[in-house]
């Protein structure tokens, strides 16, 4: 059944061949047996995921309407809230932090009958690209346990590697969703900014971050898309745009579409990912669509730019963990002030204070004006350029990033670190769509990751570009062999 | 230090007004805006700042803004941004209020306010919206957040730095409060907190025009205190350059923020300025900038009222009264439409407004309570007023009326008048003129006096006809009499 796509899970289920709860059995116990290999989840919900699904059964018996994704177990990233459940954040600081109120994605994925086994692991509060960072758990890539999955939705994505659920989700900021997702050989989808609700997220980057499915396929992630994609009043940044009909619109062919390729940007890509990038444009071209080149070389200034931006916006979320009124209270303070620094001393990890510091300072009087302020200009000339390349082309395709997963503790230069996110984050900066799809493999049998980009809005085509790909290039369906295997 | 020193110096004064939007809902989530509940009862996610939630801007608030911008008639911007503003502090619930730093809802814009009779218009600088924070609550040995404010809409109107004195001030927040009321933009309760005044000052010797360092008073919580804060401290400063002639002004004082100190009677000093906190301002991502339509604002600026000095005037212009009578019954709408009610069934306009201004205000004013909230109709205030002029009850018998409308706000006084013989009045013209021809006789050099041309003296005489009958003979039916009687007593000189 692990092999099985969200979409033939669902079917079967409203064709009366399995139940809910079998599949949830199922599932709950790949999870009991393998995540222990993988530390994927962080928390399982047995007990509520399985009254979902007995109740599920009962409506099916008894002719009720049946969601659009009845049966599908999902899990999400620990930064998504489920009310009652835990929501960590992978930080010490919420370790204890009871959710209470549903996300929007939740309320969305559970009005359509998906089943929610349990939340996964990330850096903490979302800061990392490897999943190193988080406190409470460490994540391995599945297809290779010394590896790291990539970051930070790394427990998501090796959870659908693993084949632990069919359908999780992550949330992307510069390129969580993505780059792990190509670390670990599955799609990851980051869609157009405000294109799902951010409500009942724990905000990191406010103007960069969205939530985004992550599945073995691209249909899997259309069919969540169908649901998620909506507009939402508790969302003040969500786009005023109705739910779109994914399924049937990347079935379409894709033959004349231009794809536009920064080749200048990409001129320092390692020999092996270049070589992996340039046959996923030979597939591309194979569907008839035509590869042009495109100017972003502004890109290169988008590390730089994403790390004063999201810092900033980070340094004053993370403000309200002072310990007054949830999370970590420190047991040694006595005054208020103490309060304030021993708690969130005790309560947040080396990153997690390293970027407040940094978007503290970039924020305070003397600096703004020289970092926030410049930043926030070279975001709106980055919003240009790229608006400027979709003149000339449909999609604009890049790796994801330039290495395959990477050894665990083999990065230690959080310089180093930041680049892991040099194809994906002006993505977030111009808040545009984009998806990430396995392309194959490293001489290491480690897998690459194929970025497509659409202009702002372009959510469904992006999906229909990727669709296209992976029919003639499933690497998606491949899974690690460790995992391999029913349990 | 000689008084008259002061003379040679003026205050400049600029007023920051904080008020809290009446809305039914905060200004980012639905929680109750309502002031006196239990504590955090009027909260939601939002109100306490967990993790994930999103502030979404209430309409209601920006209407009222909207409103208010149109009353000040000051520009409506089509494009503002809100920002966040850093600070620890734990009625912060997210450790940063949401405030319009750069671009704010309403620019430029002025109030219109009498200061000793003469108008004097008082530019304003700017108004934007933000949240309220919590309130601290200190027990024995904790503190508690209440959290049931965070997040009420407070509009920040900022005034420019053109008010000259105690006086001035006083008179603009007073116009200020009362647009806010008629607008129903905020219920300006001071106790409550709905309105509360922050005022920066400086002082020049007068007739210069230069702007020397200004220091802030914070948390003026009624005009009084303003006025007298704002007086102390022109003292003081004006003390401070007159003993150091010879010191660098910009060295005498320097930035800081004050409160006042309501027992000592003097300004305190909580903190320099050089210490003041970094507040980071950025766009609040979280928000869409605010956009509005010409239309939009065109529509909201067609359901302003009448505003209290168009009121004023209307009121010195039709009906007679003065400026601070006028002013007394404009500056709490409230009173103004009791008095408009009051004047559909009596039309002497200035009694009628004396009696609600000093009558019954001194006999609410030791209970607390208002005239207009405690149960007595308009219309029976109008009533009394008939029942002097008509002759029926003199002003010294209302007085005793009035008492008892005090205690049984829901009788009509002509029923009290009639219930009471002591208040009916005296209709025997026989009983009458005997009481006058007694007191013509006990006083024959009042009557000498006024046939001289004393007017005073007619008055005495009335005054102890009154004494006799104890108020309750008719002023009209004695002035007659006293006057035919008196004009046949032959003139004593020769």
């Amino acid at each position: 059944m692990y092999k099985q796509t969200a979409l033939r899970l669902h079917q079967q289920f409203l064709d009366k061949k399995i139940s809910a709860e079998e599949i949830v059995r199922y599932f709950l116990q790949r999870i009991e047996k393998l995540n222990g290999q993988v530390g994927a989840f962080l928390s399982v919900f047995p007990e509520r995921a399985l009254t979902q699904a007995r109740a599920l059964d009962q409506k099916r018996a008894s002719g009720g309407k049946l969601g659009r994704l009845a049966g599908v177990p999902v899990g999400i990233k620990d930064n998504i809230h489920v009310q009652g459940e835990l929501t960590t954040c992978s930080s010490k600081f919420l370790a204890n932090y009871r959710a209470v109120f549903d996300a929007t994605v939740t309320k969305l994925l559970e009005g359509e009958g998906a089943i929610i086994l349990g939340k996964t692991n990330l850096d903490e509060f979302a800061m990392g690209s490897s999943t190193e960072n988080s406190a409470l758990q460490s994540t391995s890539n599945p297809w290779n346990l010394d590896c790291v999955p990539g970051g930070s939705s790394g427990g998501s994505t090796a959870a659908v590697a693993a084949r632990l659920c069919p359908i999780t989700l992550g949330s992307d900021t510069g390129g969580s969703v993505r780059q792990p997702a190509a670390f670990c050989g599955v799609v990851g989808f980051k869609p157009s900014y405000g294109r799902v609700s951010r409500y009942g997220l724990v905000a990191f980057g406010s103007s960069l971050d969205q939530i985004g499915p992550i599945a073995a396929t691209t249909e899997e992630i259309s069919m969540v898309m169908e649901v998620l994609g909506q507009h939402d009043v508790h969302d003040a940044t969500s786009l005023p745009l109705h739910a779109e009909d994914y399924l049937s619109l990347i079935q379409a062919p894709i033959r004349g579409k231009k794809i536009g390729v920064p080749w200048q940007f990409l001129q320092d890509l390692p020999a092996e990912a270049k070589e992996n990038f340039l046959k996923a444009l030979e597939v591309m071209k194979g569907h008839g669509c035509e590869v042009v080149d495109v100017d972003l070389n502004i890109l290169k200034y988008a590390v730089a730019t994403y790390y004063i931006i999201a810092t900033a916006e980070a340094s004053t979320n993370l403000a309200r963990f002072d310990g007054i009124r949830f999370g970590v209270r420190s047991k040694r303070a006595e005054t208020l002030e103490q309060v304030y620094d021993y708690s969130r001393t005790e309560g947040f990890g080396p990153e997690v204070k390293k970027r407040i510091f940094l978007g503290t300072y970039v924020l305070s009087a003397g600096y703004q004006d020289a970092y926030y302020k410049q930043a926030a200009k070279v975001r709106v000339k980055i919003i240009d350029e790229f608006n400027r390349a979709f003149e000339q082309c449909d999609a604009i395709a890049t790796p994801v990033s330039p290495t395959p997963a990477f050894k665990k503790g083999a990065i230690q230069d959080p310089l180093e670190m930041y680049l892991q996110d040099i194809y994906t984050i002006g993505v977030n900066l111009a808040r545009l769509p984009a998806i990430s799809v396995p392309s194959g493999f490293s001489k290491a049998k480690m897998p690459f990751g194929f970025q497509i980009i659409g202009a702002r809005h372009e959510d469904a085509l992006v999906c229909r570009l990727a669709h296209a790909y992976e029919k003639a290039a499933p690497y998606g369906l491949e899974v690690p062999p460790q995992f391999d295997k029913e349990v | 230090m000689d008084p008259s020193i002061y003379g040679e110096w003026e205050a400049v004064i600029g007023l920051e007004v904080h008020v809290e939007l009446n809305t039914k809902a905060k200004l980012f989530s639905p929680a109750a805006n309502h002031f006196g509940d239990e504590p955090n009862t009027n909260i939601s996610d939002v109100c306490t700042g967990q993790p994930g939630t999103l502030p979404v801007i209430n309409q209601e608030a920006v209407r009222k803004a909207v409103l208010l911008g149109c009353a000040l008639n000051a520009h409506v911007a089509k494009y503002s941004r809100f920002d966040r503003k850093s600070y620890f502090y734990p009625d912060s619930p997210r450790n940063f209020q949401i405030t319009q730093f750069e671009m704010p809802i309403i620019v430029g814009g002025s109030v219109t306010a009498d200061v000793d009779g003469i108008p004097k218009t008082f530019g304003i600088n700017r108004a934007h919206l933000e949240d309220d924070a919590g309130m601290l609550k200190h027990f024995n040995r904790f503190a508690g957040v209440d959290y049931n404010r965070a997040g009420v809409p407070l509009v920040e109107i900022v005034s420019q730095p053109c008010i000259f004195s105690s006086k001035e001030a006083i008179a603009y927040a007073m116009a200020l409060k009362a647009i806010l009321q008629y607008i129903d933009a905020s219920d300006c309760n001071m106790e409550e907190g709905s309105l509360r005044m922050d005022a920066n000052i400086s002082v020049r010797p007068k007739g210069s025009k230069e702007l020397r360092n200004k220091i802030e008073i914070k948390n003026l919580n009624s005009f009084a205190f303003m006025g007298m804060a704002l007086d102390a401290e022109f003292k003081r400063q004006v003390k401070e350059y007159v003993t150091q002639p010879h010191v660098d002004p910009s060295q005498i004082i320097s930035q800081a923020t004050y409160r006042w100190d309501a027992d000592k009677k003097e300004t305190v000093l909580m903190r320099r300025k050089e210490t003041a906190d970094d507040y980071r301002y950025f766009i609040e991502p979280d928000l869409p900038p605010l956009v509005l339509e010409e239309e939009y604002i065109d529509a909201i600026r067609q359901l302003l009222p009448e505003l209290p000095y168009e009121r004023e005037k209307r009121y010195i212009s039709t009906y007679g009264l003065t400026s601070d009578a006028a002013l007394m019954l404009v500056n709490e709408k409230t009173l103004a439409d009791y008095f408009e009610e009051g004047l559909k069934v009596c039309s002497n306009a200035k009694s009628l407004c004396n009696w609600l201004v000093v009558e019954f205000a001194g006999r609410f004013k030791d209970s607390g309570k208002v005239l207009w909230e405690s149960g007595i109709p308009a219309s029976y205030v109008g009533k009394l007023v008939n029942l002097i002029d008509n002759g029926i009850i003199t002003g010294k018998i209302a007085k005793k009326v009035a008492d008892l409308m005090v205690e049984n706000p829901q009788k009509d006084p002509e029923k009290i008048v009639q219930e009471n013989p002591d208040f009916q009045p005296m209709c025997d013209t026989n009983e009458l003129e005997a009481i006058v021809d007694r007191v013509l006789n006990e006083n024959p050099q009042s009557i000498q006096d006024f046939k001289n041309g004393k007017e005073r003296a007619f008055a005495f005489l009335v005054g102890q006809v009154m004494k006799v009958t104890q108020g309750k003979a008719p002023p009209p039916l004695i002035n007659k009499m006293l006057k035919e009687k008196i004009s046949k007593i032959k003139d004593q000189n020769p």
